[in-house]
């Protein structure tokens, strides 16, 4: 068979249209908020054996989860048995979940010939799948068992047919039943059409060009990454970070001519609480910070991370052990991945700039909605300050490095669906973030719930130790909460759980702004005027830190 | 001139301004047609306008009925020639322009740059009071800070004000108060409140439309009021009216207080002209397919009906968030594929064609204006597949050896020869094309075997055939004048406006009440509008939907809704959303359905066109073919065509592919297999066996 190199690439172009119109199909079938308004979600397809073939569509560090997903499906359920129509799902970490549980990836074999030719799959973030605390994320869980429902990897629908009990198992698990059944249909909706969509290609191009193409790509996403790997300085690199909780995080990376080495096996033990990672989901941020050092605008597919050696400890925070609990896992995922960009910003100061606000701030809020009567259960990541960079000011008020393509969600809807107040929504002017080139600037949020009985969780890193400057630039400002009841005193957070919240009482979400890159004192000082003039610095400190007379 | 009614649409493009002109015997029905081009004349359009109808022949005054499309406001928009826009918002939410959705499409790139707002920060001011989502008032407006932003706007040099409240979907009193006061304060300055633009739900993006209408709104007016006068002083007195992005034409008054509607008004009148055009060959299904210079751009129609959304971004790619604009706009699907795209071999030897275009300069090597790169226009003609000696309807003389030398570029690069690299080009820009026909059927839960295709622009019809049969539609039809065919939309447009309103309500029993009201009070709100119009109530014709969806979710179904709403026909209602939502999402769900709003569209004709079908002929379609010649059709091979020479071809000739049609500004490919008929009103309809794909 011989593969001509226009069929490949219409083949590879039309992976990435599937997969986005997978996700397209995702976000407006959705029930919970954090799917269908923040798109705390991801669409891929892989190869028949579980190797990324696409770059997917939304959050990267939930795209990079699918391909382990099918692996470890493929590994507990023989290939003879696979039939069309099955659909697999699995949230667990310690089975292909790679997340917490709930995030569900749900799976879907693809066949033409009567072969196995690739998988579509998706993963989103279900708002409450059982556990010891409403909403299924809880600081005080000690055991994974205390945060939700686990799916092991398991087939819930065979041969087209739905298994009715299993559906029923994941229902009757949750406190939010008819949102998690709406969520996972439109999870299945997506994959299978996605796998019509591969299917109708294969079956015009034939089961093995459709293999072949794949294939090529993969070698493709390889030579990319390697030709650029060679570019960057070689070494050995290594940093020592403390943590807002006081561990201290090391990581050593390596770059050779045609290997990107990470080794985090001098860390920390896991931890006790939810705070740890696997070693699939460092593995993710591995795999983030090569491609945006690498080729950031291209596609990404298994290939693209052939390069990546990763080095963990087993039951170290970044590669925990059964039963570890592991709810706030993306902080610890999102520390690692700061951890090695932050290691490798001095080396190539062009392609990274100084840090940003590098966490993802998961609000949760929840309650009673005064107008309807219904439970309510706010997840939101919230948007902050990103950090100077070469030539350029750094971007206020977008998601973390961890996300991508998510989106805030709107006052108006906020106050309609969930029925709680949001008094401001307004960037932070806080100081921090000073230099040449500034850190953007992150947000407050004032939610107000209308009733009581309502809850507050959150888990923000950075809190004590800002968004670090680089070459001369100031660090950024911290991510907190202040809690201000309407009887007592103010209290700031940076993780609290279960909080109890009663009518009036404020929450003000604080982000922090970018760190700073390059000495303040070489800024332009038309920019420092216009800032001035746009509120976002007083005189006295843009004398005091710039020298510029307003 | 008793006895003929002249029509006439006149469409600004940022090269050249159009002109086709409907003159119509009213006893026989009988039409003569003109058309005509001429410079577009910028700064002052009107020029242009002027031009083309003296170059037409078409005196003014004697015009019953003037449709005019312009891009002068995504112009404004895209190239920043708008003027000082400042926003009074609520108090908390000055920051919610800037802070935008915080998405970043383009993921892996750190460096990527947010879209900066269209008003700075220091001109972003706030004023306290609030509305709730119910629209009851929480917290009195207080209109004492207006006084103080005035003068500081004044002194910043502001000449346009947006006003955007948080909830002033639900409620605008409060919207509206500003707006009254800032008109005492500064009765000069251009003001936009956002509940007069949308009444839905979304602060951002509600407040960004308000802004950029603002930020257009002087531009726009001054070149409606330069139009007019202009036309007036021709002694033009009939009335004219303008191309909207929701495929109808509104009056210049309404236009220029909310000119923002005009931003998508060249591809609507496109997709307006093919869904009337399948109305009248009698096939209401069409993906409509428009390829220009520079893009491609597609849409369904389902049941004649185009399908309007509010959901338009400009500037918004893979690589940027874009902007949003809350109007309605025709539900389009446009991607960076046209004629004059760039085909180019990246480091690792694969091909792309576009987003990038050679533009009219230096255009298409072919051209010989010292393009050096190849083009989908450079491949057509490569392939034989367009005229090397009738070029741009023999205007330009192909220089076929630059267009030679790009080809190699491409094929060295790639390692294969000049032909395979041109058949390459045109496989790898129909491929772009066909996933974006997918998205608007397909990926929405339509069957390709009901709708027909038509396509129109510079290159539709070229590319029409390889992506129907991909696709596995019914058929193509080439409209007669498919290069002019945008305007042809304008003139069998409507007076049309779509109204969205946020209103949510359960579909449970004594919930019909609160729908049927504010239905009937959208309607006489329209009615009102229109006869301040001179329309007459009993012309306007209404159009009901609802928006729909399962409770807890967010993102709605539109469905039709026929005859007033009643508590008996709830049932049937929602029974038609959930086989609405099964179609395009493959399952339904036995949870409870939520109305979340309306759409209301109204429209009333004025002056639209009719065409009459013309007698077909016995002749055979040989006396219309200009000779034979190769033409490559890259997956189906090389094959000897026949030439049709368009012009000569009459209604009721047939003939079968291998063959091709040209004509002045058109070019269609007809496969070998294909079997091509002349309709009554000159469409060439084209067959084929009906291909796997569709299966």
């Amino acid at each position: 068979m011989t593969l001509d190199p226009i069929t490949a690439e219409i083949i590879q172009n039309s992976l990435q249209a599937t997969a986005d119109e997978m996700f397209a199909a995702m976000k407006k079938t959705a029930m919970s908020s954090i799917i269908y308004e923040v798109l705390d979600m991801g669409t891929g397809i892989t190869d028949a054996d579980g190797e990324l073939a696409s770059s997917g569509a939304g959050i990267p560090a939930f795209v990079g989860v699918l391909d382990k997903a099918v692996k470890v499906i493929l590994s507990r359920h023989r290939k003879e048995d696979l039939r069309p129509g099955d659909v697999f799902a699995t949230n667990d970490p310690y089975y292909g979940g790679v997340t917490h549980l709930n995030d569900i990836i749900v799976a879907m074999p693809v066949f033409a010939d009567g072969q196995l030719i690739a998988w579509t799959a998706n993963i989103a973030h279900n708002s409450d799948v059982g556990g010891m605390a409403p909403g299924s994320l809880t600081g005080d869980a000690t055991e994974i068992f205390q945060e939700g429902l686990r799916l092991p990897a398991i087939r819930i629908i065979a041969g087209g047919e739905a298994i009715q009990p299993v559906f029923d198992i994941i229902k009757v698990n949750s406190r939010m039943p008819d949102v998690l059944e709406g969520d996972v249909w439109a999870a299945i909706s997506s994959v299978r059409i996605g796998a019509r969509r591969l299917e109708e290609l294969a079956a015009k191009y034939g089961a093995e060009t459709f293999r072949a193409a794949v294939a090529k790509f993969m070698d493709f996403g390889e030579a990319v990454t390697r030709k650029s790997l060679a570019t960057l300085p070689k070494g050995t690199y290594e940093l020592n970070e403390e943590q807002d909780d006081g561990r201290i995080f090391n990581v050593k990376i390596t770059i050779a001519e045609d290997r990107f080495i990470v080794d985090l096996r001098d860390n920390p033990d896991q931890s006790p609480g939810p705070v740890n990672a696997c070693r699939d989901g460092v593995m993710i941020a591995a795999q983030m910070l090569l491609k945006s050092l690498t080729d950031p605008r291209g596609p990404a597919n298994g290939g693209s991370f052939r390069p990546i050696e990763l080095l963990t400890r087993k039951g170290s925070v970044f590669d925990a052990k059964e039963p570890a609990a592991i709810g706030f896992y993306y902080e610890v995922e999102l520390r690692a991945y700061d951890l090695m960009w932050r290691c490798l910003a001095p080396v190539v100061p062009d392609l990274l700039g100084a840090g940003h606000f590098a966490s993802v701030c998961g609000t949760f809020i929840g309650g009673i909605h005064p107008d309807t009567g219904r439970q309510y259960t706010i997840i939101e990541p919230q948007v902050g300050g990103w950090g100077g960079s070469a030539g350029r000011d750094g971007n206020s008020a977008i998601f973390s490095s961890f996300h991508g393509e998510t989106y805030n969600c709107p006052a108006e809807i906020n106050e309609a669906r969930n029925g709680v107040l949001i008094d401001r929504m307004e960037l932070n002017t806080a100081p921090g973030g000073e230099g040449e080139f500034t850190g953007g600037r992150g947000v407050i949020i004032d939610y107000r719930p209308r009733a009581d009985n309502g809850y507050l969780t959150v888990g923000y890193t950075r809190s004590r130790f800002p968004a670090w400057g680089l070459a001369g630039g100031r660090d950024g400002s911290p991510n907190f909460v202040r809690f201000i009841p309407q009887q007592g005193e103010p209290q700031d957070y940076a993780f609290v759980s279960g909080l109890k919240t009663r009518a009036g009482d404020l929450i003000r979400v604080i982000t922090g702004n970018g760190g700073g890159l390059g000495d303040p004192r070489t800024r332009d000082p038309d920019l420092v005027r216009r800032d001035i003039r746009d509120g976002l610095i007083t005189p006295e400190r843009a004398k005091e830190v710039y020298g510029v007379e307003a | 001139m008793t006895g003929t009614t002249i029509r006439v649409a006149t469409d600004v493009g940022g090269t050249f301004t159009d002109l086709v002109c409907f003159e119509t015997d009213e006893a026989t029905g009988e039409s003569r047609v003109t058309t005509a081009k001429s410079d577009t004349t910028p700064p002052n359009f009107e020029q242009g306008v002027l031009d083309v109808l003296r170059k037409g022949g078409v005196d003014p005054s004697t015009i019953g009925f003037m449709a005019h499309g312009t891009t002068v406001v995504i112009n404004a928009l895209t190239e920043r020639k708008g003027v000082k826009v400042g926003l009074i918002t609520t108090e908390g939410f000055r920051d919610t322009l800037e802070i935008a959705r915080g998405n970043r499409p383009d993921f892996f790139n750190l460096h990527y740059e947010k879209p900066q707002p269209f008003v700075p920060r220091y001109l972003r001011r706030e004023v306290p009071g609030r509305m709730n989502y119910l629209g009851q008032e929480t917290r009195p407006l207080d209109l004492s800070p207006l006084d103080g932003i005035v003068a500081d706007f004044k002194a910043d040099g502001v000449q346009a004000v947006a006003v955007a409240l948080l909830h002033s979907y639900a409620n605008p009193a409060h919207e509206a108060a500003v707006l009254d006061r800032l008109r005492e304060l500064w009765p000069e300055v251009a003001a936009v409140g956002s509940h007069q633009i949308s009444r839905e739900w979304r602060e951002y993006e509600r407040t960004n439309t308000a802004v950029l209408s603002a930020y257009v709104q002087p531009v726009a007016e001054r070149y409606l009021t330069r139009l007019q006068d202009g036309l007036r002083q021709e002694s033009f007195d009939g009335t004219l009216y303008v191309m909207q992005s929701n495929c109808g034409v509104d009056s210049l008054g309404a236009v220029s207080r909310v000119p923002i509607t005009m931003v998508e008004s060249g591809p609507a009148s496109g997709f307006w002209g093919a869904a009337e055009l399948g109305k009248l060959i009698g096939e209401p299904n069409v993906l409509a397919l428009d390829i220009g210079g520079t893009t491609a751009k597609c849409s369904l129609i389902e049941d004649g009906q185009v399908r309007i959304m509010t959901d338009y971004w400009i500037e918004r790619d893979r690589t940027s968030a874009g902007y949003p604009i809350m109007v309605p706009v025709v539900d389009l699907v446009e991607i960076g594929n046209g004629g004059g795209s760039i085909a180019w071999v990246d480091d690792f030897a694969k091909l792309h064609v576009g987003p990038k275009s050679a533009g009219a300069v230096p255009g298409p090597a072919a051209y010989g204006r010292g393009g050096t790169e190849a083009t989908t226009t450079d491949a057509n003609l490569w392939l034989g597949r367009i005229n090397r000696n009738y070029f741009c309807g023999g205007t330009v003389i192909a220089d076929m050896a630059a267009t030679a030398a790009a080809l190699d570029k491409v094929a060295g690069r790639l390692g294969i020869d000049r032909d395979e690299a041109a058949r390459g080009i045109v496989r790898i820009a129909n491929n772009n094309m066909v996933n974006a026909l997918k998205l608007v059927s397909l990926n929405r839960g339509h069957d390709p075997r009901d709708f027909v295709l038509v396509a129109f622009g510079g290159g539709g019809a070229m590319h029409a055939v390889a992506l129907a049969q991909e696709l596995g539609v019914k058929k193509v039809v080439i409209p007669a004048g498919a290069s002019v065919f945008s305007a042809w939309g304008m003139m069998m447009s409507d007076l049309r406006r779509d109204y969205f309103l946020t209103a949510l309500a359960d579909m449970a029993p004594g919930a019909a009440t609160g729908i049927e009201a504010r239905f009937t009070d959208l309607e006489d709100k329209a009615r009102a509008q229109f006869e301040a119009e001179r329309i007459p109530a009993g012309k306007v014709r209404f159009l009901r939907y609802g928006k729909f969806r399962y409770q807890n979710q967010e993102h709605t179904v539109e469905v039709p809704i026929e005859g007033p709403v009643t508590d008996d026909r709830l049932a049937a209602i929602a029974a038609d959303f959930h086989a609405a939502y099964e179609r395009e999402y493959t399952y339904r769900l036995p949870a409870p359905v939520e109305m979340v709003g309306l759409h209301l569209v109204a429209s009333a004709e004025v002056g639209k066109l009719t065409l009459k079908a013309q007698p077909l002929t016995e002749e055979a379609a040989s006396s219309a073919s200009k000779g034979r010649r190769n033409v490559d059709y890259a997956l189906d091979g090389i094959h000897e065509a026949e030439i049709y020479d368009g012009e000569r071809l009459k209604p009721g000739m047939r003939f079968d592919g291998p063959a091709i049609v040209e004509d002045p500004g058109t070019t269609v490919v007809i496969h070998p297999g294909n079997h091509v008929e002349v309709d009554a009103w000159g469409n060439l309809h084209i067959q084929f066996p009906q291909t796997e794909a569709a299966s």
